[in-house]
Formats: structure tokens, sequence, C-alpha cells
């Protein structure tokens, strides 16, 4: 890198103060630094063990012998439907894809169900219809559940949590803190689809577009890539907080320097312009059905034929690569040839008017 | 303060007195108040929307005769350009109505 | 995006560049008043890519964060009412007040609502007939014609539960008052681009005559800053002192008269604290006598409550270019992105907040070279 990188520039005008708070706040959940807070100071702290503190998109355990990849996840988006899906397609898609992101194979899936009074029954149907084509065309059986039912007034409708097992794969075991210099950064999909598609479903921002979320299940393309075996160093599924926060949890996993082209990420038209109308950053919005890929730099070429073979990833690119320099941190070139720091951002990413 | 974007009218109504709109910016559309320009706009013309409400016309002959000017100069070395263009500016920027100044022509 | 993505094509920014570059016989110092410039300049790193011939200060141009602290404590004070949705821009939600900020109201149960335009705001109203809809009608003269509207609606329509708590401020006044500091090293200006769409250009006029600086009314794009400052460093080398207009396709003159004329009959004018500058004579705006119904600080019985802002910050210097952030004693240890004492460090265009962040790069560029 040539010239010194200019300013962080997360899109967010005001940053939250992170400090010791006394209540959960939404910015908790966002994924970025606050989200990292909470885990580390209030669970990690407690729960504390290995397999925990890996803190991949699942965990490794090994059980009789066997190496399974475990992971948990609960869904409380709203609105519930959505263009593209319902909160039922994440939940499936979202569990299978952290389990895949592992490199492993998923076995079986758990769903438990937390429904509030009043919530109409078509519309569980329809959450219900969601997961089971999902999981029925993953191959993936819903083996066990729970329901149980809240007052009016809480639960939103309806949370969904889902616990996905899987076993790892001898060879195929991509990682977060696997990523090297000279490693190239890809992207299975055009970005940001998701997040903006709740936007537009959102009161209060009311606008209108053929946006659609792009929730999928990403295991054919994990096992496009399988063959590439010990060259793919991480996979993951960009979900809250989007490629930005991503690109930051390997960085720092992996004690490497990611740099990136703006240039090269893949928004789709529509998206962009309800991305320019909030003044929303696409590198923050969060994505349902696109994958990253840290691949080793001579078979970046061949992790992208793979991609492209299959109709998810018939739009990857590669997007950057790792340097050893500026360790933990994510830099990204401008089209003018300016850099600039991408940090995480405190909290959730808010429409700005400025 | 400063986000406005440039959108299409895609079509004008009355709401109850005030003049409402449906704006397209590539691809995404939104309800916009056209009350501050609906002296001078009709579907199909472009304004600058800021927070639901369109604050301006875009002047679409000034933006592609500048335009031009910018692209052109961005394959030539001459460096008089710049106090070419800072002179048509100011020739606009003098004129109670810059919309009556006829353009002055390509300066290179 | 027609009439938007243009303007960031990557050639013609280059050419700019190289042409400024060219053209400077010594450095000049710009600033630019206006939160969508900064983040446009900050977001390329136009000021490193013009590093030699232009150096930018970033002037107090992000209405969010010159929000004075007593507006904040008083939403705050609003919004933590029962009887009460408080709606806001996104950007407000997370500056800090003399307690906590809107966002925490919100997780201790307060009705805190993001909306993205005043008439949705005034749409809830009407909604809730049984609940008091405040709008936090921050800005610059870019969302007064808006906010004046939803005022307007609101009497016309006869909404009685919808007021806005104002915290308007104007650019002039605070032009003036960086050129009339004695230690002013400001030799022109980027005037915002949008408010000058709304206002036009004719009070800038006297400003270039008075204090002798170029002042170019400029857009939001690479393209356009780069214009922008290639008209300023052409005025400068010839020593000239005029208004000129890059964002010729926004902007005339005359701005968009009927805008100001309803923000006139809505709103007068007012003296205005500004977050770490201080008191501006007249540079704020507030709601006039007749729209009364309308004014939350009266309705809520909050308009005398009064701050204090945090000795340390030294928001004010910075801001008009007298010290660099880091040449302050708070900056990095009392005052952080996370925990900001002042405007600067509170939003991300700021410059303190900037250079904390170009300072942790450095800091892991030298970590690496040592090891």
């Amino acid at each position: 890198m040539t010239a010194r990188p200019a300013v962080n520039a997360a899109q967010l005008s005001c940053p939250a103060p992170v400090e010791a708070t006394d209540h959960v706040q939404l910015g908790h959940g966002s994924g970025g630094k606050l989200s990292a807070q909470l885990v580390a100071q209030h669970f990690l702290s407690q729960f504390g063990n290995p397999a925990l503190a890996q803190l991949g998109d699942a965990s490794v355990v090994s059980v009789g012998g066997a190496e399974l990849a475990i992971s948990t996840d609960s869904f409380v988006v709203h609105p519930l439907e959505f263009p593209g899906g319902n909160i039922g397609s994440l939940a499936v898609h979202g569990t299978l894809n952290d389990v895949a992101m592992m490199g492993a194979r998923p076995a079986c899936l758990t769903a438990g169900f937390v429904l509030e009074e009043g919530l109409s029954l078509s519309v569980l149907d329809r959450v219900i219809g969601e997961m089971t084509r999902a999981a029925r065309a993953a191959g993936v059986p819903i083996v066990a559940g729970d329901t149980k039912v809240v007052d009016r007034g809480k639960a939103d409708g309806l949370y969904i949590n889902t616990t996905g097992v899987g076993l790892l794969d001898a060879e195929f075991r991509p990682s977060p803190d696997r990523a090297r210099d000279g490693d190239a950064i890809l992207v299975s999909g055009p970005v940001a689809r998701h997040g903006m598609a709740i936007m537009a479903a959102r009161e209060g921002l009311a606008f209108e577009s053929a946006i659609t979320s792009d929730t999928a299940c990403l295991m054919p393309l994990v096992d496009a890539l399988r063959p590439l075996g010990a060259d793919v160093h991480v996979l993951r599924d960009p979900t809250r907080g989007g490629v930005a926060s991503t690109l930051n949890e390997i960085a720092v996993a992996s004690s490497v320097g990611v740099e990136i082209d703006e240039g090269a990420l893949p928004v789709p038209g529509d998206v962009r312009a309800a991305c320019e109308m909030l003044g929303l950053d696409p590198l923050y919005v969060a994505n349902e059905g696109v994958m990253v890929v840290f691949v080793s730099g001579e078979r970046a070429a061949e992790a992208l034929r793979a991609l492209r073979s299959h109709p998810l990833g018939a739009e990857a690119v590669r997007i950057g690569h790792v340097v050893a320099a500026h360790p933990r941190l994510v830099a990204l070139r401008t089209a003018l040839g300016g850099t600039r720091v991408v940090d995480l951002l405190p909290g959730d990413q808010l429409p700005r008017i400025c | 303060m400063c986000l406005g974007i440039p959108g299409k009218i895609h079509s004008i109504r009355d709401d109850a007195g005030l003049t409402m709109g449906v704006v397209d910016f590539g691809g995404v559309r939104r309800d916009v108040c056209l009350q501050y320009v609906a002296d001078e706009v009709a579907v199909g013309d472009y304004v600058i929307v800021h927070v639901g409400f369109a604050i301006t016309k875009v002047d679409e002959a000034e933006a592609h005769r500048t335009f031009e000017v910018l692209k052109e100069m961005s394959q030539l070395e001459e460096l008089d350009w710049m106090a070419e263009v800072a002179e048509a500016s100011l020739s606009l920027a003098r004129t109670p109505d810059p919309g009556a100044v006829q353009g002055t022509g390509k300066p290179l | 995006m027609r009439y938007l993505s243009e303007y960031r094509d990557a050639d013609i920014a280059r050419s700019l560049i190289a042409r400024i570059k060219a053209r400077a016989t010594q450095r000049w110092t710009l600033m630019e008043v206006c939160g969508g410039q900064t983040h446009t300049i900050v977001r390329q790193g136009l000021d490193e890519l013009l590093e030699s011939a232009v150096e930018m200060i970033h002037g107090p141009g992000c209405p969010v964060c010159v929000t004075p602290l007593e507006q904040i404590d008083k939403a705050l004070a609003i919004a933590a009412r029962p009887e009460v949705i408080f709606t806001s821009f996104g950007d407000m939600l997370r500056v800090p007040g003399s307690d906590c900020d809107l966002q925490q109201v919100r997780a201790r149960g307060g009705a805190v609502r993001v909306v993205y335009s005043p008439l949705d705001a005034l749409a809830l109203a009407q909604q809730h007939p049984d609940q008091e809809v405040v709008f936090f009608a921050v800005g610059f003269e870019t969302t007064a014609p808006a906010n004046a509207m939803a005022v307007w609606r609101a009497r016309d329509l006869g909404v009685k539960n919808f007021s806005v708590l104002v915290s308007h401020v104007t650019v002039p006044p605070a032009i003036t008052a960086i050129l009339e500091a004695p230690d002013n090293r400001v030799q022109g200006f980027l005037a915002a681009g949008h408010v000058c769409a709304v206002m036009g250009w004719e009070e800038y006029e006297p400003l270039a005559a008075k204090y002798r600086v170029p002042i170019i009314v400029t857009g939001f794009e690479p393209v356009d800053i780069l214009e922008g400052i290639g008209m300023a460093v052409e005025q400068l080398e010839t020593g000239r002192h005029e208004v000129m207009n890059q964002y010729v396709r926004s902007v005339r003159r005359q701005g968009t008269p009927p805008a100001r004329a309803l923000v006139e009959q809505v709103f007068e004018l007012a003296d205005r604290q500004w977050r770490g500058i201080g008191e501006i004579p007249m540079s704020g705006l507030r709601l006039r006598d007749e729209f009364a119904a309308y004014d939350a600080e009266r309705k809520f019985g909050v308009s005398d409550l009064r701050v204090t802002e945090p000795a340390a910050c030294r928001a004010g210097d910075v801001l008009t270019g007298r010290i660099k952030p880091p040449q302050c004693a708070a900056f990095g240890t009392r005052c952080t992105p996370e925990r900001p004492l002042g405007a600067p460090m509170v939003s991300t265009e700021g410059a303190c907040s900037a250079y904390y962040n170009l300072a942790k790069y450095r800091a892991s560029d030298a970590a690496e070279a040592v090891s």
C-alpha cells in the first residue's frame, strides 16, 4: 500500500457511547462493537470454555471420537414476512449456513418457537411452510422442537431458535483464524439485498422497491469448494453487520490485514439506490445468502470457477486480498486511489440526514 | 442537512391541497412532497429530494453542458481549462436569472 | 443513478486532482461547512490526495453534532414522558446528552422512533390521536422547508397532538464567526450545495466581498468537490474573491423561492448555541409565536433547561482550525469516539473522530514495522 490511508469513515454519524450501561440496548444485537462487548463481558466471562472461545460460526466439539460442528441461532426479525421469504427461511438457512461455514455437512436441525398470543395461524403456517421447504431442499431433517406461547405484547409475533449439528470434514476445515498473507478474498454474489429488503418493509421508511431478500442455503456453494481442500482457509456468511463486520472479525481472529477494492463489491442497482436514499453503506448491510471466501492466492481463479458453476454463485467475484501490513485492520481502496480504514460500527447502522 | 439525491418524477397528485408525487431513485420509489417545486415540474423531470421533500428541480441542460466539459477536460492536458470554466461559472453567478444565459459554448 | 453516479467518475476525478496540484503555487487552506461534503472528502481520502496543494479544514457542517447539548437534554426529557412518541432522524439517536442518549431512553421504555421525513411524524400523529407525537426538527437551511411544511400542514389539518422540538442552525453566521476570529487561517470556502439549493447564494456575496475570500457553492460527489476546490484555487491564484457556483445542476442564485417563503412564515432568526463552539448570534431558527401550539419546548415546558458543556472540550478551536485534534489534551484519553466530550468527536465526519481513527491505523502500522 503506497498512500497512507485516510480515516475511518464508518457511515454512521454518531457512534454509541460504548461505556457501561445498565440496560440492554438495541445496539447490543447489531453485530458491532457493542455486541462484541456484551459477549465478552457477560457471556464468555461466565460460560468460557475452549469450544465457545473459538467464536466461529459453529463450534467444534468432539463426542465419542466423532468431530461435530454445532451452531445455534435465534431469529427475531421484524416484519415476519418480507419480499423473498419470512422468518422461517432465515431460521433454517441461517443455521444450515453457520454449520456449513465450518466445512461440515449439516446432519439435523432443531427448532424452538416462542409464539405471541394472537399470532395469526395462517402466518405461522406460512413460516412453517418455508422452514419445511428449506430443510427438505437441503436434505436436513428437523428432528426436535419446542413451542411456547407468551402473552400478547411479547415476542413481536414470533421468535424462532434453531440449532444445527453437522459432521466435520477431515480435510476441509475452514476457520476464522486461518486467513494468511496472500489469500484472495472472494464474495459469492451481490450484497446488501437482505438488509435493504427489510428496510423497505419497515414502516417509517416506507419506500417501494423490487428488492428481495437473498436468503438461501449455501451448502451447494460450500460443496463446490470442497475439492480445494485445505487451500480454502475461511468461509463466513456476512449476516448482521454486513461484509465489513465479517472482514473485521476474520482480520482479528487471524491477526492479518485485509485490503478490499471499493469498486469490486457487487451491489445491485436498486439496492445501491436505496442505500443512497437512506445514507447507508452497503458494506455494513446484512446478507442472508452470500458467502465470503478466503482462499490461497494461487487457487483463487479455480475457486471462482467453482462458485460460478452454481446459480447461487453465478456472480461470484474477487473483492480483495490479505496482507501482512496493518494486522487486524481492514482497509479499503477507493476508485480514486485513496484508502480508508473500514472499522466495526459501535451499533446498528441508522439512516442519516447529513 | 445535505443528504439529497436526484430522482425522477413518476407521478404527481394532489393530497388535500398538498402537491405530492412518487419519485423514482434508480429503481426505488418513494412518496415525495413536491409542493415547493410544483410550479416548475412535470412527470419525467428530475428533482433533488431531501427528507421526503423536493427542494429543487435538476437543471438537466446545465448538468449535461458542464459534464461534457469535465469529460473532455479529463482527456486533455490544457491547464487553461480551469480558468475558462471559472469564467463561465462567474458569468452565470453574476446573472440574476442564470436560466436566461445562453450556453457559453465549449471553452476548449 | 442519473445525476449522481457520473459525478463519481474516477478518470475525471483523477484529472481534476492533477490539475489542482499543477495549478497551486502554494498550499492553500480551505474549509467546507457541510457534513455531507466532509463525508465524501474523508471517505475518498481527497485531502490526502490533494495534500501538497490544499489543506482542508472540516468546518462545523454537521447539524447533528452541533446540536447544542441543551436541545439534546430537552429531547431526552420529552422522550421519556409516557404520553409521547418521540420521532427523529436516525443520526440523532446516538448523540450523547448530559446523561444518556435517545437510544438509552428507548432501552428504558421510552417510545422513540426513527423516521425519514417530518411528514411521516405528522402521519404518525394522525394515526395515534391519543399520544403526543414530537419531531426533533434538526438541520441547516436544507431541512427547514420540510420542517416548516410539517408544522404548516399540521395547523391546516387541525392536528393538535403534533409538535416539533426545533434546533435549526444557519450557515452564513457560522462562516462569519470563523472569519472574524483573529487567528483565522481559512482562505476560501466550499458552501453547502443543498443549503444553497434552498437559499440561493445571495447572502454569501457580502461575505466574499468583506472578508476577501472565494466562496464556491459546491455539490457532494467527488467530482463536485474537486471541481469546487479547483475553482477556489483558481481564484486564490489570481487574487479574486467572488461567489461562484459549481453545483449548477441544482443551485440557482435565488434558490427555491417558495421554500424560502414558507420558512420565513413559520420560523424566525434567533441566537443559537453551537455545541463545542458557543453562542453565535442570530444563527438559529425558532418557531414564530403564532405557531406556539406546535412548539414542543413550550408545550412540554422545557424552554428553560440550561446545561454546561464539559470544560475540557476544545471543539471550537478544532472547528476553526486553530489546533489539530491531537493537540487537545483530552484527545484520545478522556475524549474518544465512544465517549465523546464534544461535537467533532461525536460524528465520524468530525475532525477529532477522523484523526482518532487515522492514529489507530498509524499505530498499528508502526507496531508492525517494529516487530
